[in-house]
């Protein structure tokens, strides 16, 4: 058990309040919503912690024909959501319902694994793959996709903003999430997130993410485009299974190794491509 | 047989746990669930090295950490030579281990030990313990170890029962029945196979955890959550230096043990820290502890060789062990042992047999008792051995198994050859069910029907696999268990035994023993177990000994207390004890029909006239080892592109003799397959270049969950052990060293590859079948 | 700090430190069966359920649990009345040492009061994340089935 210098704790009533007591704490504060990250590792220099469960960011709903989910939202809760649920045929829920266990999926929030943004995560790589938009307040209010947030200084960014909702576009298609684990319960040892796309008879657009490689799930663009303005076949889904094999980029880490994950990465983008593209063309 | 006449009341039964209710509503049932006021944190310093020697060892800071009150370690603490491995006198473990030496054998070990107020003041006092190391080269494997320029582990001169300190061998075997040689030229079939077990977890889900208080006479009280609670009294005694007489060990409701908590590893630490302080002492391991400093499962390479007649008999048996022991021997010759001890006997037709190894340390963590015990090991070779003997004969596998195992009336050289470190016992086997398990699962997981079909499902391919086992109940001529059953003046009965109920249902069922023989129903016997002020002496829980040894003893002591009571009926009744009988919690004449309840005996024997105690203590000596059998089978299916195993269906038929409670015996089965399973696909330690295991928890090294359970059908196959109380012989072991084997000879039904190495992860996987590709 | 939360069924008004596992503040409170497995979120040993929804104790700070109804093992049934759900992991031989039960029951609890016939399939994802290393599951979730049966015959309180 993890003894914290935590000394105050704070239950913040809005995003306002919230910010100011980070501010207040320069980098001696911490945003708690469902905590499963932040208190389960080492204390940290965490002086003060500040509860954002009540500042209003935990609802899930459509918009602008897609789906927005408060940043404190629990994956429960979104589970239990039926415009989550209906959401691209129901590529959200397939993901979280894969994410850890039930327990932690109460607690664990949306904004929580996109902050966290650990590595071997569902939730990183489905958020890429599915174009999600992060909105947040910090001096200034911002947005900027997700895929955008990962390149660059996002955990700077978090440490002095509040994120608040993440919204996911529209897509006229349909999404497949694949993962292996060492047990059904684990994270990933690799994971892909696919979509497409098919009008007139071809792949009208394509998404193409791979995660846990070891490195945080990030899109291939290359295969994308290789899949676009083809008819959906057997063989292309072969094709594209080769080129990920050629191409992906991969390493090593203690839970396996580069030449497996190469290999695998190119048949679970197979595999979800294969799933996505029946989805959709139904 | 006698016992077929005998009345068996609540033997058979699956009646609710002594203990259950307790449990399932969550009472202050275990360990630090009592809080003793004013009890100190005891926490220990563990080596950041995986060998070195401890130069200087400063701890004044330490020391002025506000509410630290006492601080442990070499300099200040006798030198005594032990072992932690928690086994009866005398051990057979060598004495390699002091509580704080000047030297560091893996990353973990212990180099000094903190009392204080609070977990803030001992965690401060241990970052404030300055430790000057001189850093040692190091080895982490046995080839590594046994190289001739490697450094010895244990140079210490003090150290005792050492096989090779120089060489760091810990213990070796050489037992050669026949000549091996000879048998396996002139045999016309032969087959082998090469596998490899690595570190892997009990994972118990209560850590280690004691609390050291003194009683009001002063006595030293070690609450704790063991295995083996009369060796920790003599052990710590002998560590501490403090009189056996003013220890009481006290075992409450443990959290699981598997063998790790057959360690003897916070006791002695507690106590000394309790006699510095005069004050009593709480200590519990971190999840992180408990997976590097606690103990492991014997990492090993076994290699066996077959030869076997064109009939598939097998004339020649040969299995060699290379074990890995870790930074100390605990178990080190006994666990080498039962590799060969509790598998060649399996198959007894061979003339030509050989059982030869070494266990050696290495600077990584303690291996120790583990469920299966070596014989986990040695199964997973002997039993893929077997498979691919199958194949060159051309026979089905479990025809081979059929010609070669075992059965009742026969023996083999095995048995007298090896023994737990020392010559074993010569026995004949009187009662086995192999036969019936091994036709029984067959049918039950469809053998004819699935078996070679290799089905496809897209990627998936499936195959049926198959093992055999055997185990042991007890320790011939170690384990001795005793019993003291008592009549209360209302006709119930306590009954007090050393027995040590870890969670496998043993209280309940050495009550199950007592009531059957006293015709009464289990709640009339109150069960108090594993308190040594209270208790009367058993070895602990360990190689499958309780249901068999205990219960003997229980058997014993209430066929005595049986007498007793018929003693008493028989002068109040005026009738001769012959024509009494004692059911349904009375004793009633033959003869005249006169009856006299329970209640009423123990009240005319308590109060009215000739007055005494209806009591007796009874003890049993292991005299020999009646092995439990099983045969294992499951249906796997191989994601042949990514390497991923499901074991899609798990069929175990076990023959425990006479199952006293059934579902507890299923339970055991179920829980050991998993456990079993969990080795086979995901479990292992892993570490770093410098020694350290970089997935010591639960997030990085997994379990199992409910999700990853096959469909599991354990099956219960009855014998009549004629020397078990009421014919039973354990279970509690033998189901996990069933699916190694297995599952490997399924993955080679469904892709024609031999997985060798445990565990078998979807990179393995598919790295074999792409080297056959 | 003051925290005022609902603990199985009584009111609670408390000081508390800011940093203080909701864990070690239940078992201070004597609700022993709230176990410490490993701290990190990963066994599942310290679940209760906070508003009805299993959590892991170890993961909570105790401020966390202002105004909220906490329940743990203790405030489900005695030994003299065990819940229906007890009764069945009993029955069943779902316990074997003991030491996950609390967290198993709680889950299995949580599950039940929304769905009183969960398949086979159902429960084991129920009790995913609550780690048992003696039963292999199998009499395990033999019990929530049997517990899920006598909620459908009206046998629950």
């Amino acid at each position: 058990m993890h003894r914290t210098g935590i000394r105050r704790f704070h239950l913040a009533r809005d995003v306002e309040e919230a910010l100011s007591l980070l501010s207040a704490y320069g980098g001696g504060g911490a945003l708690l919503a469902g905590g499963v990250d932040l208190l389960r590792g080492p204390p940290g220099q965490v002086e003060g912690m500040i509860d954002i469960t009540g500042i209003g960011l935990s609802q899930v709903g459509e918009a602008r024909g897609g789906l927005a989910v408060g940043a404190t939202t629990t994956l429960t809760e979104i589970l239990k959501n039926p415009a989550a649920s209906a959401y691209v045929g129901g590529i959200l829920c397939e993901v979280l319902r894969q994410v850890a266990v039930p327990p932690l999926r109460n607690m664990a929030t949306l904004g929580g694994a996109l902050v966290s943004a650990h590595p071997w995560g569902d939730i990183p790589t489905s958020l890429v793959a599915l174009g999600a938009e992060v909105r947040w307040r910090g001096e200034r209010e911002g947005k900027a996709p997700a895929e955008e947030l990962y390149r660059g200084e996002f955990r700077g960014l978090f440490r002095s903003a509040v994120a608040t909702e993440i919204l996911f576009p529209p897509w006229n298609g349909a999404f497949a999430y694949e993962k292996i684990g060492r047990a059904r319960y684990d994270i990933a040892l690799l994971n892909s997130c696919c979509g497409v796309g098919i009008r007139d008879g071809v792949v009208a657009w394509a998404r193409v993410a791979v995660g846990a490689r070891p490195d945080r799930g990030e899109r291939l663009p290359w295969a994308e485009q290789a899949l676009v303005g083809q008819k959906p076949r057997e063989s292309l889904w072969g094709e594209i299974q080769d080129l990920v094999q050629g191409q992906v980029e991969v390493g090593d880490d203690r839970r396996a190794g580069a030449v497996w994950r190469r290999h695998t990465a190119g048949v679970l983008v197979r595999r979800a491509l294969i799933r996505a593209a029946e989805k959709a063309g139904r | 047989m006698a016992v077929e006449t005998r009345q068996r009341g609540a033997v058979g039964q699956s009646v609710t746990k002594v203990d259950g209710p307790a449990l399932v509503t969550g009472k202050p049932v275990f360990t630090l669930d009592l809080d003793v006021p004013g009890t100190l944190v005891g926490k220990i310093l563990p080596s950041p090295h995986p060998h070195a020697e401890i130069v200087a060892i400063d701890t004044s800071e330490a020391e002025a950490v506000p509410g630290v009150r006492a601080i442990l370690h070499h300099g200040n603490v006798p030198r005594i030579p032990y072992t932690t491995a928690g086994q009866g006198w005398p051990e057979p473990s060598p004495y390699d281990t002091v509580l704080f030496d000047r030297k560091v054998r893996f990353v973990g070990d212990r180099v000094a030990a903190v009392a204080a107020e609070t977990e803030e003041a001992a965690d401060e006092a241990l970052a404030k313990i300055h430790v000057e190391y001189r850093v040692l080269p190091t080895v982490f494997s046995p080839e590594e170890a046994l190289a001739s320029d490697a450094p010895p582990l244990h140079n210490e001169p003090d150290a005792e029962g050492i096989y090779d300190a120089k060489r760091n061998i810990a213990a070796a075997v050489d037992i050669p029945v026949g000549d091996i040689a000879k048998g396996l030229a002139e045999a016309p079939i032969v087959a082998g196979a090469t596998c490899e077990i690595p570190y892997s977890q009990h994972a118990a889900l209560e850590p280690h955890c004691v609390i050291a208080y003194f009683d009001e006479g002063g006595r030293l009280v070690l609450r704790t959550s063991t295995q083996v609670p009369f060796h920790v009294r003599r052990i710590v005694a002998r560590v501490v230096g403090l009189d056996p007489a003013r220890i009481r060990v006290v075992k409450p409701r443990i959290g699981g043990g598997f063998g790790s908590k057959q360690e003897v590893l916070l006791e002695p630490v507690a106590a000394l820290l309790a006699l510095r302080t005069g004050r009593s002492v709480r200590m519990a391991c971190t999840r992180q502890e408990v997976f590097v400093a606690s103990r492991t499962r014997h990492p090993m390479r076994v290699t066996v060789r077959l030869g076997a007649g064109k009939d598939g008999v097998l004339q020649a048996l040969d299995m060699e062990v290379l074990s890995n022991t870790g930074a100390y021997g605990a178990h080190a010759l006994t666990v080498l042992s039962n590799v060969g001890s509790k598998t060649l006997p399996l198959y007894n037709k061979a003339r030509h047999l050989r059982f030869h190894g070494k266990a050696v340390y290495t600077n990584l963590p303690v291996a120790g008792a583990y469920r299966g015990y070596g014989a986990t090991q040695g199964y997973f070779a002997l039993e893929v051995a077997m498979d691919a003997l199958a194949e060159n004969l051309g026979m089905d596998p479990i025809e081979l198994r059929r010609r070669n195992h075992i059965r009742v009336g026969e023996t083999s050289p095995i048995f007298e050859k090896i023994g737990e470190g020392r010559e074993g016992t010569a026995q004949i086997i009187r009662s086995c069910a192999l036969a019936d398990c091994l036709r029984i699962g067959a049918e039950r997981i469809g053998w004819k029907e699935n078996r070679g079909r290799r089905c496809e499902d897209g990627p998936w391919v499936h195959g049926l696999g198959m093992a055999c086992a055997m185990q042991g109940s007890g320790i011939t001529g170690v384990d001795m268990a005793a019993a003291t059953l008592v009549m209360q003046d209302d006709g119930s009965f306590r009954l007090l035994v050393g027995a040590t109920d870890l969670g496998t249902g043993s209280d309940t069922i050495l009550a199950q023993i007592a009531a059957a023989e006293l015709g009464v129903p289990v709640d009339r016997v109150l069960v108090y177990s594993s308190d040594t002020d209270f208790t009367p002496f058993d070895t602990g829980a360990y190689a499958s000994s309780t249901t068999y040894v205990s219960g003997n003893a229980v058997l014993r002591a209430a066929q005595d207390v049986r007498q007793q009571i018929l003693d008493v009926a028989a002068a109040a009744v005026g009738e001769r004890t012959e024509v009494l009988e004692l059911t349904d919690g009375a004793v009633q004449s033959r003869k005249t029909g006169k009856r006299l309840t329970l209640s009423e005996i123990g009240h005319r024997a308590i109060y009215v006239v000739d007055q005494r105690q209806i009591a007796a203590t009874a003890s049993f000596l292991c005299p020999e080892s009646p092995p439990p059998f099983a045969a294992f089978f499951c249906e796997v299916a191989v994601d042949r592109e990514t390497g991923v195993v499901r074991v899609e269906r798990f069929v175990v038929a076990a023959d425990c003799g006479v199952a006293i409670h059934p579902k507890a015996a299923e339970g055991q089965l179920e829980g050991a397959i998993l456990q079993g399973i969990g080795h086979a696909l995901c479990e292992e330690m892993l570490f770093s270049k410098s020694g350290r295991c970089v997935n010591a928890g639960f997030f990085d090294y997994k379990i199992p969950s409910s999700l990853d359970v096959p469909g599991i059908k354990a099956i219960l196959v009855p014998s009549e052990e004629p020397t078990g109380p009421w014919g039973a012989k354990s279970i509690s072991e033998i189901g996990i060293n069933g699916p190694l084997p297995a599952i490997s000879n399924a993955i080679y039904d469904a892709v024609g590859v031999r997985m060798i190495r445990a565990p078998f992860t979807p990179e393995r996987v598919r790295f074999v079948l792409g080297a056959t590709a | 700090m003051k925290v005022t939360f609902n603990l199985n069924g009584g009111p609670q008004y408390l000081d508390v430190e800011p940093g203080e596992p909701l864990l070690w503040l239940l078992r201070q409170l004597g609700m022993k069966s709230v176990k410490e497995g490993c701290a990190t979120g990963d066994c599942g040993a310290c679940t209760v359920l906070v508003d009805g929804r299993a959590v892991r104790s170890c993961l909570m700070l105790a401020p966390q649990i202002q105004g909220k109804k906490v329940l743990t093992l203790e405030g489900l049934g005695t030994v003299d009345d065990p819940h229906p759900l007890q009764k069945a992991f009993l029955d069943s031989g779902a316990v074997q040492c003991g030491f996950c039960t609390p967290g198993m029951v709680l889950v299995a609890y949580e599950l039940l009061l929304g769905n009183d016939n969960p398949t086979r399939d159902e429960v084991a994802e129920a009790i995913s994340g609550n780690l048992c290393r003696c039963t292999g599951y199998v009499k395990i979730v033999d019990a929530v089935l049997l517990a899920a049966q006598w909620k459908r015959e009206g046998r629950w309180r």
